[in-house]
């Protein structure tokens, strides 16, 4: 089964790979005219060509590029002449900090609202957090952001919001709590919102039924019964906003002056720093791929029913 | 059931409701008109909607009028949103904003829509190209919007255009598996057959029989992803990927709001209320579309 899983990605990974090819050939400065000059006589331009081997056939020259790209080489930033590879260790740790971050604060959230509305169904309560995960899903990011660095961040003089300080372990984790926050409270809505019906769901079936029947507390009816049977809609929603968690990853991270790949990806498009911004684009893609492949494992581990279809 | 909760528990409380064909567009609206919620997500929508389409006649001042003399005002009795860091009338530069950002929006959803909407339903009818398109469509979804956006912007440059590009790219691979799924079930249909039996051509086929029978689910799909494309263009514009000063665009104008965020917040705020705003109560219709047009589709 994750074999089979881990065949189906690769024409995935090999599109990824080819799209930033593409992003790479698409740019609309020819490398071998920035390498001689404008005024380069043309034979010194064919020259560099030749050596570069821009003058082969485009597969041949995909090819090459995956060779570079699994040897770890990625070129070299236009701005700091630093590898394009360096660059994206130095961020690649940041960004996760954070995904996981806001993931630490958005699961347990959504999870422990959902609960409450589907159990108190109907009250006040359960009104007030179906209405609120509404909202939170039709609130941009920025907002968020914007809000919790006006009041936390600055008003109240709570929590530092730019930058990074360093490691979670050594003092780094006050300045990742702002950041997180605001990128979990994609998640919180939509978890809570699935979490609620899942719980539902659930809470109607026979077995539910027997374990109240056996007289179990009500309160490990819905933990051990009804919560772990609603968590398997939830793991898959989960990966399917992968993509927003990315997509909100990078509008955070230019936002809290965040150190990540984000960050770095939209720099570089700003300074037209073409490698660097290709090989962090790449970064994010292939990421994304990995957590979709993360979750379908997840998915099996999970519910083992899945695994016999 | 409460104003606020109604559509989304009637969504979450599933089976109850009773999946009645509606086949009249009036029905449709008797029905969209009984819900509280619906109402008012409509009306305010519509509101926002008029008001961007008619921003060069309803807007109090150019809003690319610069006066240093009275920037960062807070909102007043002459300026309503108060106005930006260059003294420009906020509530102008929404009214104008909020006019790109929708049709940025609307141009997604409609052209993404088209082209989805066309290979779903030619994989469903051709078999042969079916593994074809949806492994292109299944590549095509391991691309997030926003690093769409952020690849066309590194390439052509920023502005409205990439923006515009990224949304519809990324609304086609979605479209096209729900147009798909649509017209496999259509396909099983008997009429197909009988089409088919008393030899109407393949085109006439696709267009009279299968597409249109797709519409009603694809059109629920678009209203509801209306508001999603909004969020993920604002937040291209908010990057600086998509339309550039002094075009006003909402999330264009958040981000250079948030350069004097401390000391003027409402330069920031109030664009990012407005796409706020929008993106609610197109999601809040959209629910509310689908529960009436829809019911199978409330997962």
């Amino acid at each position: 089964m994750i074999v089979r899983r881990l065949l189906v990605s690769m024409p995935a990974l090999i599109g990824v790979l080819f799209l930033c090819f593409c992003l790479m050939k698409a740019v609309p400065n020819d490398p071998a005219l920035i390498i001689a000059g404008a005024d380069a006589r043309p034979e010194v331009v064919a020259g560099i060509r030749k050596d570069l081997g821009l003058d082969r056939p485009m597969l041949l020259q995909f090819l090459d590029y995956i060779v570079h790209v699994a040897q770890g080489d990625l070129g070299r930033s236009i701005i700091s002449n630093k590898a394009v590879s360096e660059e994206l260790a130095d961020t690649i740790g940041p960004t996760t900090e954070l995904m996981l971050g806001s993931m630490l604060l958005a699961v347990p959230l959504g999870l422990v609202l959902g609960t409450l509305a589907a159990v108190q169904r109907g009250s006040w309560l359960d009104r007030a957090i179906v209405a609120m995960s509404v909202a939170g899903v039709s609130m941009p990011v920025f907002f968020v952001g914007l809000i919790l660095i006006q009041y936390v961040g600055y008003v109240w003089d709570l929590l530092p919001f730019t930058g990074r300080t360093g490691p979670v372990w050594d003092g780094g984790l006050p300045a990742l709590i702002l950041p997180s926050l605001t990128l979990g409270s994609v998640l919180i809505g939509p978890i809570a919102r699935l979490t609620r019906t899942a719980v539902l769901e659930v809470l109607g079936a026979d077995f539910v039924r027997t374990a109240r029947a056996k007289g179990l507390r009500e309160w490990r009816v819905i933990i051990h019964h009804a919560l772990r049977n609603a968590l398997i809609p939830v793991v898959t929603l989960v990966g399917l906003q992968a993509a927003f968690l990315l997509g909100g990853a990078v509008v955070t991270e230019t936002m809290f002056s965040w150190p990540g790949v984000g960050r770095l990806a939209v720099g570089a498009i700003v300074s037209s720093d073409f490698p660097t911004a290709q090989g962090a684009i790449m970064i994010l893609a292939l990421a994304f791929l990995f957590i979709n492949l993360l979750v379908d494992v997840l998915y099996v581990v999970l519910d083992p029913r899945v695994q016999r279809t | 059931m409460s104003a606020v909760a109604s559509p989304v528990a009637a969504a979450a409380a599933a089976p109850a409701s009773v999946p009645t064909p509606v086949g009249r567009r009036s029905a449709l609206a008797v029905r969209l008109m009984r819900d509280r919620v619906a109402l008012v997500s409509a009306v305010v929508l519509g509101l926002i909607v008029l008001s961007a389409m008619l921003a060069p006649w309803v807007a109090p001042y150019d809003p690319y009028f610069t006066d240093l003399a009275i920037a960062m005002q807070t909102p007043s009795a002459a300026h309503w949103f108060g106005t930006d860091n260059t003294g420009r009338d906020l509530l102008s530069r929404v009214l104008y904003g909020s006019r790109n950002t929708l049709m940025m929006g609307l141009a997604g959803v409609l052209m993404g829509g088209a082209l989805g909407a066309l290979l779903g339903i030619l994989a469903a009818f051709y078999q042969r190209v079916d593994p074809w398109i949806m492994r292109a469509v299944d590549i095509m979804l391991a691309f997030p919007a926003i690093l769409i956006g952020l690849a066309v912007a590194a390439i052509f440059g920023s502005g409205l255009t990439a923006v515009v590009f990224a949304l519809v790219v990324s609304t086609v691979p979605d479209v096209a598996r729900v147009a798909r799924g649509a017209a496999v079930g259509v396909m099983g249909q008997e009429f197909m057959e009988a089409g088919r039996a008393v030899g109407v051509p393949d085109r006439t086929l696709i267009w009279r029989y299968l597409a249109l029978n797709c519409v009603p689910t694809i059109a629920v799909f678009l209203t509801l992803r209306f508001g999603q494309v909004i969020l993920v263009g604002a937040s291209l514009g908010f990057l600086g990927m998509g339309a550039q000063p002094p075009v006003a665009e909402l999330g264009m104008m958040a981000s250079q709001g948030r350069d004097f965020l401390f000391m003027a917040p409402h330069i920031a705020v109030i664009p990012s209320l407005a796409i706020f705003a929008i993106v609610l109560t197109a999601n809040l219709l959209g629910d509310a579309v689908r529960d009436v047009l829809d019911p199978r589709l409330q997962q």
